[in-house]
């Protein structure tokens, strides 16, 4: 998997670019449209990351010139402004995903995973554990072909939990991944227990074995048993 | 000069026919009674002629000619046939000489008439005569009332076509006056600013447009920059923490650390987390007052207050808190953004959780009054004291001690009611709990 980072603020460059090829993927970078521009021109990128704020350019205007030389890449757009003017401007000008500054490395991940399982067809889109089979694609868990019946959030959280399999997922990053971002300076991440409960007893309905646990004081981190 | 409020061009109409009317009640009284003056000084100048030439034909033929004490006539009188004019001559009663011209009343033939009449009184051989010349008014007193209601009419008239010419006039004076007013109107914010001139040649409203002009585009420009400024602050604040962010994210994912360590640093999270989301509120809230969100969407009120109640079920569950929802069978439709108006009621059923111990209840009620859609969001939680609750809309305050609470959530909620023109009220007693009532307004069809 290649992919392109087009983000004017260096540090936070290579601190993405350093956890993307911990995850084995090829990173490039680019610190200013200009380059960016050129760099699409001639190499080929299955994903691009793409900060709107550039000093030398309009972010936006990048995506449909890049996508006449790679027209099968997938453009996620970073945007500082956070807000729903950006996010429509940004998907009516060819971005196919959208995250606020700050965003959660790991919420990243599991966005690129879900589009590189969904790229690669029917097979590699479900994800197996025992019986059960979770499906990027239909947004669905079954359990032996029998559907699990989980509400949408329930859903979220377990497949944020297993596209991050064996990491610890902190509350606020659960949270995040569920409601986006909210405003209210003031909120309350406790109840994301009750969502953990709810979700282990419609699995443990199907199988005893409990595969989200609980780390004592961080959060949950779910293991391929 | 006090004055009711109104338009001008009204104004300058009432002042015009208050005037009008003045000048036709003058001149109905005063025109015909100058009329009357001029008529009558005209008809005392004939009866001094006339007494004139009665003197000198008494001075020619003597007195005897016309009046015999001792003989035949006792008096002369004669009138002619209309009565109009008369002449007499008799003995006087007093012995003195004078002359004078009055109004007299005079019974002709079972008749009474009004004369004017000039009195004078002559001397001959010891005896005095009373001539009296009288002359009657009787046509000029005609005169006077159909000259009167002649003028009222005429002015009446008169006036009439001034009144129509005047609001005319006024009218296509004042239109550029008034398109400057439709325009001021229109420019509640600067992206309805239009800077097309009216098209005037009166000076005046050529200066008043052109400062006009002028302060929009300064208004303008203030605008745009604090939009910039705002812009860029968010951007600046929110890149240093997302690079702290992902630092952290990494320095979690790479390392070996102890549980204690990790803690440390999930900590830290949680307090970026807050930061995050403090310049987030903030931005908003800049926004909001910036006028950059559109109220353009149709919201359906029943689906996104029965969205907001299954976002937060788990919420709920958690503090093990009553949650009921009722609503009206028909659709409400509401104008709004959608977003705002999302958060409006998710910060509302939010600060309700916060404020409400285990166990408590919370009630969104969705009703309509008089035709207005109303949502009122109640709670039996800690309340809000009677001190405080005129403070809980402002930035900043928080009434519960210990608490990781910026008090943003319910000065957002005002913000984004007061834009979308929504009316807001609390009711709340300490420890009773609180009720939020957000009156929408009439709701679309």
């Amino acid at each position: 998997m290649r992919i392109l980072i087009i983000e004017d603020e260096k540090s936070l460059a290579e601190e993405i670019a350093s956890f993307l090829r911990n995850e084995q993927y090829q990173c490039d970078l680019s610190f200013t449209g200009r380059d960016a521009s050129e760099k699409l021109a001639v190499n080929p990128y299955d994903f691009v990351l793409l900060d709107i704020g550039l000093p030398d350019y309009n972010g936006l205007n990048l995506i449909p010139e890049a996508k006449r030389f790679n027209s099968e890449a997938y453009f996620i757009v970073i945007t500082a402004r956070g807000e729903l003017d950006d996010k429509i401007k940004g998907f009516n000008s060819g971005a196919d995903d959208y995250l606020a500054k700050p965003f959660s490395l790991l919420e990243l991940h599991s966005r690129l995973q879900a589009i590189t399982r969904r790229k690669f067809g029917h097979a590699s889109s479900v994800i197996r554990f025992g019986d059960f089979a979770l499906d990027i694609n239909k947004l669905q868990l079954t359990w032996q072909e029998t559907p699990v019946n989980l509400t949408k959030k329930e859903y979220d959280l377990l497949s944020y939990l297993v596209l991050n399999k064996g990491r610890v997922l902190d509350r606020l990053q659960l949270v995040e991944h569920i409601w986006g971002s909210f405003y209210e300076d003031d909120f309350d991440s406790n109840y994301i227990e009750v969502h953990i409960k709810n979700i282990r007893k419609k699995l443990a309905e199907f199988d005893p074995v409990n595969r989200i646990k609980t780390v004592r004081g961080l959060g949950y981190k779910f293991e391929i048993i | 000069m006090p004055f009711p409020a109104g338009k001008l061009k009204n104004k300058i109409a009432l002042i015009n026919a208050l005037s009008k009317v003045l000048i036709i009640a003058l001149a109905v009284f005063i025109i015909p009674w100058l009329v009357n003056r001029v008529s009558i000084r005209e008809m005392d100048k004939q009866l001094i002629s006339k007494l004139d030439t009665v003197y000198s034909l008494v001075e020619q033929y003597g007195v005897d000619e016309f009046i015999n004490l001792g003989g035949g006539y006792q008096a002369f009188g004669s009138y002619n046939i209309l009565k109009e004019e008369y002449i007499s001559i008799e003995k006087a009663d007093e012995k003195v000489l004078y002359e004078e011209i009055d109004y007299s009343k005079r019974k002709i033939e079972g008749e009474i008439l009004d004369y004017r009449v000039i009195s004078a009184t002559i001397e001959s051989g010891g005896t005095y005569y009373l001539i009296e010349i009288g002359k009657s008014i009787t046509s000029i007193v005609r005169f006077e009332k159909q000259f009167r209601k002649f003028t009222f009419y005429f002015l009446l008239v008169l006036v009439g076509i001034t009144i129509l010419i005047d609001l005319f006039v006024t009218q296509q004076l004042l239109r550029p006056f008034g398109r400057i007013i439709e325009k001021l109107k229109r420019s509640d914010h600067p992206k309805n600013f239009d800077y097309t001139p009216v098209g005037t040649s009166t000076t005046d409203f050529r200066y008043l447009e052109e400062n006009i002009h002028g302060l929009m585009r300064k208004i303008e420009t203030a605008f745009n920059d604090e939009r910039d400024y705002i812009s860029n602050i968010s951007h600046e604040l929110l890149t240093p923490i997302s690079i702290i962010r992902t630092k952290l994210d990494n320095f979690v994912n790479s390392t070996k650390l102890t549980d204690d360590e990790m803690i440390k640093i999930i900590e830290s999270k949680v307090t970026l987390g807050r930061l995050t989301r403090l310049v987030r509120t903030l931005l908003l809230m800049s926004r909001i007052e910036n006028e950059e969100y559109l109220l353009t969407d149709t919201v359906d009120l029943n689906e996104l207050l029965g969205q907001i109640g299954v976002d937060f079920t788990e919420h709920f569950e958690q503090k093990e808190l009553q949650f009921s929802l009722s609503q009206p069978d028909r659709k409400t439709g509401i104008r709004g953004n959608s977003e705002l108006l999302h958060i409006l009621f998710f910060n509302l059923v939010n600060n309700a959780i916060k404020y409400t111990p285990e166990g408590g209840w919370i009630a969104i009620n969705q009703v309509f009054r008089d035709g207005s859609a109303i949502v009122e969001v109640s709670d039996n939680g800690v309340g809000i004291s009677e001190e405080n609750l005129p403070k809980i809309f402002s930035r900043f305050k928080k009434f519960q001690e210990g608490e990781n609470n910026f008090g943003l959530g319910l000065a957002l909620v005002k913000k984004i009611a007061d834009y979308h023109h929504f009316g807001i009220e609390v009711f709340s007693k300490p420890g009773m709990g609180s009720r939020f009532v957000i009156t929408i307004g009439k709701p679309e069809e």
